[in-house]
């Protein structure tokens, strides 16, 4: 049934021809040129991280420690992997077996997406050589700890779930039949691990009620980024099977799309309706409709990335085009980085009182690794029985350019004009963040506090150890000293960098001789003769 | 016994010595002056207006760095302080996005960048005895170390005593669930830059509520998962002896 070329059509290509970009890309190689740019600039980031540290390659700062690198390549990439666990679990729990020709393709996106979250957090980890130490330092109060070992698990979970393939590749049937043996249990162990720690990506931010924006912060987080991940990982599975099937050239079953199309409609629904409600109740609905950068990106992510595809996927005109099928699922992929980006950044903002917008070296690691990505599906496909099982054989390739192009010049358009607004709408409300605020006056609080000078409590007169030659001891009087030096007077004045605050007569550092006093330092930083008197007349100071 | 620093905005003339005298026990740089928290300034003064602000970490009684930190790096002690363990720590900076107050620093120009804030001088005074450095140099006793309960207790006398100095709110007394850093001001706290919409629940309750029910939600789950794959199954063999696979599967997915 595979390889029957009604979808191809190629001879019903119209005049006006939607363009078919991806050939024409394909045919120039740019998408490897675009490859190997993201892979240069990627490298060169890399190099100043390691090299210069944190500071230099980010934008990231006290009041803004996590950006583009959680909230793109941790809460995304793990997001969009979550494809892995549900057809895993829709193939081999549930039982549905026609999806089976699509459980590989997920479980391979989504142990790269796993191992490239990992490589990210080497990125952003401030010592990333001691990324093992939740195996072994352990604190079960911490969402991170709970999110760690998951992550670590579920990843081993899939390295599993995915070995058959190599073990196939390479005829080693032993480890197979141990994995079939086992393979429901590891299912099910990757279903709960993902529930876990998909859900607990939200919990991270319930910590934060006072700097998460209000149309984001609820204690209901764990349970929205759960729904979404598993709708944005079917919608990108969808997406994933359209563009693969197609470059690999095998024929997608439009039946599977549509299965999937109606579980993120019941899904995406479920989440809109939830957040509306959770809103309400917490008294935050207003927000919705006050025009706020924050606001424009609300209804980014939920008007045109979760309610316009549900309505599209749940029209019957559109399930049954695959070139709609694409569209509403690269919608729901979109609105799902855009919800997850709201959540890092655009809700963070304005509490932090700092400007955030990712450095040049911020986007090129983050596209580095997609890249990344693309490029280890790609050469997986290749080697290893992904769309196949090594007893098939695959079908000879089409030729993909004759199938008929997904992407038209509309959705094109319509895409780059939503990456554009969206771009711009993070700038915005990511340049908007308010300075911490001024009080109010400052002469109110002024006149309370002059009008209380206390004295303060001085430590008693203090007479240096006299040397062999010295004309007679010196002794120092704070009272003296505070009152000549008058309202300026400040501690720091002398003890910021001369005398230790700790010890009577010592300086900060090495001891207060005569050669340094009357060489310019110390007492002279102000016996110079013009802040004080200079130090020509000895009985000034030596009593004699 | 239970370390407290009680500092009462309205002695503070803003002279700098509990600044420089954090620097000098700490060994921190002083290029980077006094007015601002940073990596290498653990203690400073603000001017907000013309009043003069300490800022330090709280070390609230139920730290939110405590809880979120996923190597235990950071440790509430016995004694009051709350201390970072520098070895631990993998640099993941959970802690400086949960602080409610922002003190956690970060040494973003390090190669092996760690997280900085005031550690209360435990290792060099408190913990054998001694008050911590900012304290002893205050030569207006307008910042003390002592028994937290005993500050308490002091500072709602001075608010008694004076009711038309203060503002009637001893500050973390109960703000962020209670904090070991304690602020006296005349000036309503909003307006001086600290947080006022805390509620007195301490932080680690929110995320602790759902952690501590996911062991009961993976115990369900798991049996639930097990559950439905024996019955998907057993329905399978079932049709299989039947001889009616076909049928019932088409049957099963509609």
């Amino acid at each position: 049934m595979n390889g029957t070329p009604e979808l191809v059509l190629g001879g019903r290509r119209r005049l006006s021809a939607p363009l078919d970009l991806a050939a024409r890309l394909r045919a120039l190689g740019l998408w490897k040129v675009v490859l190997l740019g993201a892979g240069a600039l990627g490298l060169w980031a890399t190099i100043v991280r390691y090299t210069q540290g944190l500071g230099a390659a980010t934008h990231l700062s006290d009041s803004f420690p996590w950006g583009l690198w959680i909230g793109f390549d941790l809460l995304v990439g793990v997001g969009l992997a979550a494809g892995g666990f549900v057809v895993a679990a829709t193939v081999h729990i549930f039982r549905l077996e026609k999806y089976e020709p699509i459980a590989r393709p997920a479980v391979l996106t989504a142990f790269l997406g796993y191992l490239l979250v990992i490589v990210a957090l080497l990125y952003d980890l401030g010592r990333p050589w001691n990324i093992w130490h939740p195996l072994v330092m352990w604190n079960p109060h911490s969402v991170m700890f709970e999110v760690a070992w998951c992550v670590m698990l579920y990843t081993s979970v899939l390295a599993l779930e995915f070995s058959p393939l190599v073990f196939e590749k390479l005829g080693w049937h032993r480890p197979l039949s141990w994995l079939r043996a086992a393979f429901v249990p590891l299912v099910i162990a990757g279903v709960l691990l993902s529930t876990l720690h998909q859900s607990s990506l939200g919990t991270l931010y319930v910590i934060v009620p006072g700097k998460l924006h209000g149309l984001w912060y609820t204690p209901l987080l764990p349970v929205f980024f759960f729904l979404s991940a598993v709708a944005a990982g079917l919608a990108m599975t969808m997406v994933e099977s359209c563009l693969s099937f197609r470059a690999f050239g095998k024929r997608i079953e439009t039946e599977l799309l549509q299965g999937m199309a109606r579980v993120v409609v019941v899904v995406l629904s479920v989440l809109t309706v939830w957040k509306a409600i959770d809103l309400l109740t917490r008294g935050n609905l207003g927000l919705v409709f006050r025009i706020t950068p924050e606001s424009a990106m609300f209804w980014g992510e939920m008007a045109l990335g979760a309610v316009l595809p549900a309505v599209l996927f749940a029209m019957p005109r559109v399930r049954a085009s695959e070139r709609g099928l694409f569209f509403a699922a690269v919608l729901t992929v979109l609105g799902f980085i855009l919800g997850r980006l709201n959540v890092a950044i655009t809700g963070m903002v304005a509490s932090s009182g700092v400007h955030y917008v990712p450095s040049w070296m911020e986007f090129a690691v983050s596209l580095l690794l997609v890249a990344l990505g693309f490029a280890a599906f790609a050469a997986a496909v290749r080697w290893l029985p992904v769309f196949h099982s090594a007893g098939e054989h695959p079908e000879p390739a089409q030729a993909p350019a004759a199938a008929r192009p997904l992407l038209t010049r509309p959705m094109l358009v319509f895409f780059w004009g939503f990456l554009a607004i969206g771009a711009g709408l993070l700038w915005a409300a990511s340049v908007r963040g308010t300075p911490p605020t001024e009080p109010a006056g400052s002469g109110g609080a002024a006149a309370i506090v002059s009008g209380d000078r206390r004295e303060p409590r001085l430590p008693p007169e203090f007479t240096f150890p006299t040397g062999a030659d010295s004309p007679g001891p010196v002794t120092f009087r704070h009272e003296v000293h505070v009152a000549l030096v008058g309202e300026s007077a400040i501690c720091a004045t002398c003890h910021a960098t001369a005398w230790s605050l700790r010890a009577s007569g010592a300086p900060q550092d090495g001891a207060a001789t005569y050669d340094r006093i009357h060489a310019g330092d110390l007492c002279a930083n102000c016996h110079n003769g013009s802040a004080a008197f200079a130090m020509d007349d000895c009985a000034l100071c030596h009593a004699q | 016994m239970n370390a407290a620093i009680l500092t009462d905005l309205t002695r503070c003339q803003g002279c700098e010595a509990c600044v420089w005298a954090c620097k000098e026990i700490n060994g921190l740089p002083r290029e980077d002056g006094a007015k601002r928290l940073s990596a290498t300034t653990w203690t400073a003064i603000e001017r907000i207006g013309d009043v003069p602000v300490r800022r330090q970490c709280m070390h609230c009684l139920e730290p939110a760095c405590v809880s979120v930190c996923p190597v235990g790096a950071l440790q509430k002690t016995s004694q009051g302080p709350v201390v970072y363990d520098e070895s631990r720590c993998m640099g993941c900076r959970y802690c400086m996005l949960a602080c409610p107050f922002g003190m956690p620093k970060y040494e973003w120009s390090e190669l092996v960048p760690g997280v900085r804030k005031c550690g209360m001088c435990f290792d060099r005074a408190v913990s054998h005895g001694e008050q911590p450095a900012c304290t002893a140099a205050c030569p207006y006793g307008a910042t003390q170390f002592g028994e937290r309960d005993a500050l308490v207790a002091e500072a709602r006398r001075r608010i008694a005593e004076n009711p038309g100095r203060y503002v009637d709110k001893v500050y973390g007394e109960r703000d962020a669930g209670g904090t070991s850093v304690l602020y006296l001001s005349s000036v309503p706290f909003e307006q001086l830059g600290f947080p006022s919409a805390l509620n007195g629940d301490p932080y680690p309750r929110l995320t602790w509520e759902i952690l501590s029910k996911l062991p009961n939600v993976v115990g369900v789950a798991a049996v639930a998962l097990f559950g439905i794959h024996w019955i998907t199954r057993r329905r399978e063999d079932v049709a299989r002896a039947e001889g009616t696979r076909d049928e019932n599967r088409t049957g099963a997915q509609s």
